[in-house]
């Protein structure tokens, strides 16, 4: 483990970048290990481990040291603070490394760091922590806010948000997912053909890739044991596109037919776009948008590895109504802008950021957004309307102002789903997917027809 | 918040003296915030805000090895120093990796300006003595550089640890 001081630094770094305004964790940790690409494979998953993790699992992590540190993790420097909860990480949930490894290499990063006066804490601290490790008793679920904290790392406002809408044992389990190991989830570009899709597979196959299957959708599958994505033929030919099962069904959902026209709103990084073009075939047309040019770039990578033409991507705030689209298109995509609590377990940081202040703030956008993607669909043509969130204020209520405020009527899902996702909801229109239920991100579907 | 960059010995902002902040505005709260952070991203015990380029009379002082405890003043000045001195090595994040030998007062009295505009005054030995009279010197573009006796010398490698039980 040559090279372990460094990655363990460059955590170090990560972790305290994140931390930024304006920072996102899954951004941070793609741009060191774009940045690394010669690292092994194996040091580049202890990074991303490890900076997950400790990202992750941060209150339950903060609870362990605030037993054994006099000073407490609210009111120590950011650093030093950083560096334990790494190392407390590691002692719990990375059993590959020896304990007595994880205290020396946290005593060393303290010092190169220029704590040299802290080799006693450090070492103190985490000593303590190893030793009463077995002992160590977290809150029970008679205490369920602090039981959801620590056991389950849910900061307390989206833990008593959810104990107020699901109750102790369901948020338990949404909470449980978000800590499972999400794997990546890709969709084959088989354009229906067994042909194609074997020789997608073999491909794979070839490439020392780990192909599952994926829950729901034949064409959605889980990759393991890639290096590096970017490198795998299949990949870069435009083979497949990276896109949760969810999202997929989304797409699935509005039901889009050879030759239709079809605008997707908030398109970046344009998986569902990708998908709606495959559906429409060249006979018809994607119209991609989405805020900045940086987004619309994304979607453009993403348009020209896969090799289609028929879509053309704008950046646009679809917030502002745009009179050359009204009663245009076939079926508009309305992917909105949300708070991202389905994808906590991808994106650790979303849970420390959520607060009720922002709430209505959301709702406000997402209904300015609605209102301009129901305009935009021609009569008899479809809305689809999604999240990628579990909140009330941002699903179910926003159905009920596309039906009552906009007069869209609500379809049934039911045709385009598996019937294992069958349910009342479905059938009248709409589909809350809860991780820890369902298997896969947490989403929201609902699809309305416009007379 | 955010990083700010530290500006380095031959930075010209170094040598000027700042003016000094006749009410504390939002900018100058989110310039506060961002030395803090800055300061404890570079595991700094003090950080002038002409450091940060910015030519006014703030400095943040945090001696604390663990604890954040950050000391703002705003238009401070020195009322009292000891007559017991303390010599010693100094180092400054505009002047990284090195080190000098440098005596202070052991003991300096101060008075400075909150975040809140409330004037307090605050007493500091040994280190917390040497951090105030070298922050309070870059407000008037001194480094200590200029007062080291002697010769600047490498910080010392970080050396190997041994780890007792």
């Amino acid at each position: 483990m040559a090279n372990a001081v460094n990655i363990r630094e460059l955590a170090l770094l990560s972790l305290l970048e994140m931390q930024q305004e304006g920072k996102q964790s899954h951004r941070v940790i793609r741009g060191v290990l774009d940045k690394y690409q010669y690292l092994p494979k194996q040091d580049r998953a202890f990074f991303t481990r490890l900076c997950q993790g400790t990202l992750e699992y941060r209150p339950q992590l903060d609870y362990i040291l605030n037993q054994y540190s006099s000073v407490k993790t609210k009111k120590m420097k950011p650093v030093i603070r950083e560096i334990l909860r790494m190392a407390v990480y590691q002692l719990y949930y990375m059993d590959q490394v020896p304990d007595s490894a994880v205290v020396n290499e946290a005593v060393k990063l303290a010092m190169k760091k220029g704590f040299k006066s802290l080799k006693g804490f450090v070492n103190g601290v985490l000593r303590t922590a190893v030793r009463d490790k077995g002992n160590l008793k977290f809150p029970g679920p008679d205490q369920p806010l602090k039981y959801l904290e620590v056991q389950y790392a849910m900061p307390e406002y989206l833990a008593d948000k959810w104990l107020k809408a699901y109750g102790l044992e369901q948020t338990a389990k949404i909470c449980q997912a978000f800590l499972e190991e999400k794997p990546l989830t890709v969709r084959l570009r088989d354009h229906g053909s067994q042909e194609e899709k074997e020789a997608i597979l073999q491909e794979l196959e070839e490439a020392g890739v780990e192909v599952l299957p994926a829950p729901y959708l034949e064409m959605a599958r889980i990759l393991k044991g890639y290096n590096t994505l970017q490198y795998l033929p299949a990949f870069y030919e435009g083979k497949l596109q990276v896109q949760d099962v969810s999202s997929m069904l989304a797409v699935e959902c509005a039901g889009i037919q050879p030759g239709q026209k079809v605008l997707d709103l908030c398109a970046a990084p344009g998986g569902k776009t990708i998908l709606a073009a495959d559906r429409t075939g060249e006979s018809g047309s994607v119209l991609s948008r989405d805020l900045t040019d940086y987004k619309t770039e994304l979607i453009r990578d993403n348009l020209e590895r896969c090799n289609i033409h028929h879509v053309k991507t704008e950046a646009r705030d679809a917030a502002i109504s745009d009179p050359a689209l009204l009663d245009q298109m076939d079926v508009v995509i309305a992917d909105v802008p949300c708070s991202g609590y389905g994808v906590i377990g991808r994106k650790p940081d979303i849970k420390y950021r959520a607060s009720l202040e922002n709430q209505q703030e959301l709702v406000d956008l997402q209904r300015a957004i609605l209102k301009n993607a129901a305009s935009y669909v021609k009569p008899g043509g479809v809305l689809l309307f999604s999240t990628c969130t579990i909140a009330e204020e941002e699903n179910e209520n926003n159905v009920r102002f596309i039906r009552e405020e906009l007069g869209l009527k609500s379809e049934s899902l039911d045709p385009y789903l598996p019937e294992e996702l069958h349910c009342a909801s479905t059938q009248e229109g709409y589909l809350q997917l809860l991780p820890g239920t369902h298997s896969c991100d947490g989403f929201f579907v609902s699809r309305f027809r416009k007379c | 918040m955010a990083l700010r960059n530290i500006r380095e010995i031959g930075d010209r902002v170094l040598e000027k003296t700042c003016r000094p902040v006749a009410e504390v505005t939002p900018k100058i709260v989110d310039l506060v915030n961002d030395m803090v952070e800055t300061m404890y991203e570079a595991n700094g015990v003090g950080l002038a805000a002409p450091q940060v380029g910015i030519l006014k009379r703030i400095v943040v002082i945090d001696v604390d090895p663990v604890e954040a405890n950050p000391i703002i003043m705003i238009n401070p000045e020195i009322l009292e120093v000891s007559e017991e001195t303390q010599t010693g090595d100094e180092g400054c994040l505009s002047v990284p990796g090195k080190a000098g030998q440098v005596t202070r007062p052991m003991k300096v009295k101060a008075r400075a300006q909150d975040i809140n505009m409330e004037t307090y005054e605050i007493e500091g030995e040994g280190l917390l003595a040497r951090a105030i009279c070298h922050e309070l010197d870059h407000l008037d573009g001194i480094l200590y550089v200029t007062k080291v006796e002697g010769e600047l010398h490498g910080m010392e490698a970080p050396e190997d640890v041994e780890i007792e039980d």
